[in-house]
């Protein structure tokens, strides 16, 4: 087992007193960072970054990778506390965490999540340890069909997060995808609706999320007067530290989700949003309580929190394969292997081996440090939250103003977030949901530049979809899935009718 | 709008900084002057003016590619030689052939801690688009070098040499960074000049032209030495010419397109640009910064040989004027190929 030889090495690196104090610290401050809305992966590390000039290039990769993954378990706190998501991935904790929080199990949430972001993470780890060459040598045969397809499934889930009324759904998509046109499009070189210069760049969707999610609950929450209901100020251990039957319950759903995120994170752009997407999607088509979805279920939380986290070394393989960033925080770190002298390429692996594989065994090292840490630290979040429970709708404003502000330094980010707050108020009085709206926004974009870019491809002809092995394969698998509800659901019918021959 | 007004209105920006030009060199010389003396008698309090923070270099295109390693390159050797005391961010804009990034930095007039990458794309957006913005409302600062483009094609591929190439009958499906780049008019001119049906793909950054002809998924790509340096060296790929009148040191055994008749001398050129509207005083302060960098050995070492750039610095109105002539040759050439937008 070479890699197991090379991973030891990495660890005889990393294992130094300083070194494993600034996992630790990293790892804490990546958690801290990530819970702000609006500040993620990219911002957390670009912070770092001037604190690792003058460290030694394994004690400085470490720092940033401890942040990064840091930043995957912080998002989740405030996502489930406050229902104030920071990133795209985030939204589905919510989704499932947030109503575990308004009954009283919080705290059971922020467990369960951090359990599965450990196994995911662990486990994204592991196949980058061993097969990500194998990998990054079939990722490559990935190309524009395919991405299409994947953003198209992606869109697709849009009908399961569509809660009552398919119609509203099918409003907020078409009004999730006018608000993605805007800015420019580098495919034709062409710019949409720029009335302002700042609208050039598009609109930030994380302001977006911001507004929807932070401000908008906010809103809403004013006028119902929501209490949350947070318990006891002390906590006992069983109340969030998960038992055997709650892990039971997420043991499957965190195991899929593992898979799924370290394979889709290798997407690049939206890897990990289309990833955590998909496996709600799979858990609730697989769960034989699909109804609970959205009520608090703990396999749509456990499946999509270890997706998010698995994705963490997913995105970073073609990143240390082939030198190509696939997120925002891998490319920022693709700066930082720049900036320590290395070449990321294709003959990284080989000029500066042991420099990454002791990146690797940081992030394990930081895996075990931040489930730790956000496991004994889920009282102090509470409590926290307790301290400041009757001025939240202050705090959160605040915390919305500020994560938009810093998106790109200026205050347009601040109104788009207002706009969206409001809109999210709006939709959330009305009924409409946000899922379908926020995928639309973050996956049409992507999935409009690929399709022009595969037909472009195939010299003007479609038939690029079905001439490619993979295209193919993910085309017959969707017509599978379409044709696997039609019937199931006549077969349901029919059975009903055939039970209540009256009717 | 009709097409005379666009004409009209573009000229009228041409015209004006050329008015400028007088004036600002004056300014320029007397308040140079003028910036020593205030250096030489109250340094601490003109240090304090700018830069103030931390200041940002801009990259237009996505992470790993020719903007970006350049910046990262030079915030790094900024930061190790001590030029300047404030910490270095680098940020990518990317997208819209760099009409992103210029948007981002014209939001931002008056002020001097951004410095953006210039290259071609930075003279033919504006011409193939209608972003509203030019290189004239921004501050040229420097151009660093030259950056030549190659043909490169998978090791793969049944294409010894550009005379193989010319006999394809097939369309070939050709890839390069965006609509409008350089690459794309490297594209249009092969296409004019041989006989050859290219089909141009815009890509988003370099990383995903390289992995596109990694996979075979185009037959060809028109890109700068420093993203397919790697690939070339370990015989993935192959490189059939190069776009510069002579061959280059870095890569002797590459013919140049001329060589094989046909007529392609275009080249990317690399530089970099401030916001609008800043004062004299930063615009020296980023000046001096620069070419101080540009003079080190490490810059020599780090950036101009690996990435095969030929280092011909300019700085101020030379630049400026330079942008102005290379502007020209654009919008002949893109008139030619039909892709002004106006």
């Amino acid at each position: 087992m070479e890699a197991l030889s090379n991973l030891m090495i990495g660890f005889g690196e990393v294992l130094t007193p300083f070194n494993i104090a600034i996992i630790f610290a990293a790892g804490l401050i990546g958690t801290v960072v990530g819970a702000l809305p609006g500040l993620g992966p990219s911002a957390g590390i670009a912070l770092m970054l001037p604190l690792t000039f003058g460290m030694s290039e394994a004690s400085g990769l470490c720092l940033l990778t401890g942040v990064y993954m840091g930043t995957m378990y912080g998002g989740r706190i405030t996502a489930i506390l406050i229902n104030a998501p920071g990133d795209a991935p985030a939204i589905i904790t919510a989704l499932e965490g947030y109503p575990m929080m308004q009954k009283g199990r919080g705290a059971m949430a922020l467990g369960i999540s951090a359990v599965a972001s450990f196994v995911g993470g662990l486990f994204g780890l592991a196949v980058l340890i061993f097969l990500a060459p194998v990998i990054a040598s079939y990722a490559i045969y990935l190309g524009a069909p395919e991405y299409f397809l994947l953003m198209a499934v992606g869109l697709a889930t849009v009908m399961l997060l569509a809660g009552d009324s398919m119609l509203k759904a099918f409003f907020v998509t078409c009004l999730g995808v006018l608000v993605s046109t805007f800015g420019s499009d580098y495919v034709s070189g062409q710019i949409r609706f720029a009335y302002v210069p700042e609208l050039i760049e598009g609109i930030d969707f994380v302001a977006i999320i911001i507004g929807l999610y932070g401000l908008g609950e906010v809103l809403y929450n004013l006028e119902k007067k929501v209490k949350l209901e947070l318990g006891k100020p002390r906590f006992s251990i069983r109340e969030f530290v998960p038992g055997r039957s709650e892990l039971g319950e997420a043991a499957a759903p965190t195991m899929r989700g593992s898979v799924l995120g370290t394979l889709i994170g290798i997407v690049p752009g939206a890897g990990a949003t289309v990833a955590t997407f998909l496996d709600y999607a799979l858990e609730k088509r697989i769960s034989k309580r699909p109804e609970n979805f959205g009520k608090g279920e703990i396999s749509g939380l456990a499946g999509p929190e270890a997706t998010n986290n698995a994705a963490v070394p997913g995105s970073l393989i073609p990143l240390i394969t082939l030198g190509i960033p696939g997120s925002g925080g891998t490319a920022i770190m693709l700066g930082a292997l720049i900036m320590f002298g290395m070449r990321p390429g294709p003959l990284l692996m080989t000029t500066s081996g042991d420099i990454v594989w002791a990146m690797i065994a940081g992030l394990v090292l930081a895996n075990f440090f931040l489930l730790l840490s956000n496991i004994l630290l889920i009282p102090v979040f509470i409590n926290l939250l307790r301290t400041i429970q009757n001025n939240l709708a202050n705090v959160v404003i605040a915390l919305c103003v500020v994560g938009a502000f810093s998106l790109s330094y200026s205050p347009f980010n601040i109104w788009i977030m207002l706009i969206f707050g409001v809109l999210g108020y709006l939709f959330k009085k009305n009924d409409y949901p946000t899922g379908p709206f926020i995928l639309a926004v973050v996956l049409a974009p992507l999935a409009e530049n690929y399709f022009r870019q595969a037909v472009m491809l195939g010299q003007g002809s479609a038939a690029i979809f079905v001439e490619r092995p993979i295209s193919l394969t993910i085309l017959i698998l969707m017509v599978l899935i379409v044709a696997g509800s039609v019937f199931g659901r006549l077969r349901a019918r029919k059975l009903r009718e055939m039970r209540n021959p009256e009717e | 709008m009709t097409a005379h007004t666009g004409v009209h209105e573009t000229r009228s920006t041409n015209q004006s900084p050329r008015e400028d030009t007088l004036t600002k060199i004056t300014l320029t010389g007397s308040i140079g002057l003028a910036g020593i003396g205030l250096i030489a008698l109250a340094g601490p309090i003109a240090a304090q003016e700018f830069p103030e923070r931390p200041i940002e270099f801009v990259a237009g295109y996505g992470p790993g590619g020719g903007h970006d390693t350049m910046l990262r390159t030079m915030a790094r050797l900024i930061e190790e030689q001590d030029l300047v005391d404030v910490p270095i961010n680098v940020v990518n804009k990317e997208g819209g052939s760099s009409a992103v990034a210029m948007g981002y930095l014209n939001a931002r007039a008056g002020d001097p801690h951004y410095l953006m990458s210039i290259t071609s794309s930075h003279i033919a957006t504006p011409l193939t688009s209608n972003i509203g913005l030019d290189y004239s409302d921004f501050t040229p600062i420097a151009r660093l070098g030259i950056d030549p483009e190659l043909l490169v094609v998978n090791a793969s591929s049944d294409f010894e040499s550009l005379e193989q190439l010319m006999q394809a009958e097939d369309t070939l499906n050709v890839g390069g960074t965006a609509t409008g780049s350089i690459e794309h008019i490297v594209t249009m001119q092969l296409a004019e000049a041989t006989d050859l049906d290219l089909n141009f793909i815009p890509f988003q950054g370099d990383g995903e032209v390289v992995t596109a002809l990694l996979s075979n998924q185009i037959d060809l790509a028109i890109a700068n030495p420093g993203p397919v340096a790697d690939y070339l060296d370990s015989d993935q790929f192959r490189a059939l010419a190069i776009s510069t009148e002579e061959r280059i040191d870095n890569l002797p055994d590459v013919p140049t397109f001329t060589e094989q008749g046909v007529d392609i001398t275009i080249s990317l050129f690399r530089g970099l640009t401030a916001a609008p509207d800043i004062s004299d005083e930063a615009r020296a302060a980023l000046t001096e910064m620069v070419t101080t960098l540009f003079e080190t050995e490490q810059w020599q070492d780090e950036y101009i040989e690996p990435n095969a750039v030929v280092p011909l610095v300019i700085t101020g109105e030379e630049f400026a004027d330079y942008l102005g002539k290379t502007e020209e040759v654009y919008r002949e050439t893109l008139g030619e190929l039909d892709m002004l937008s106006q």
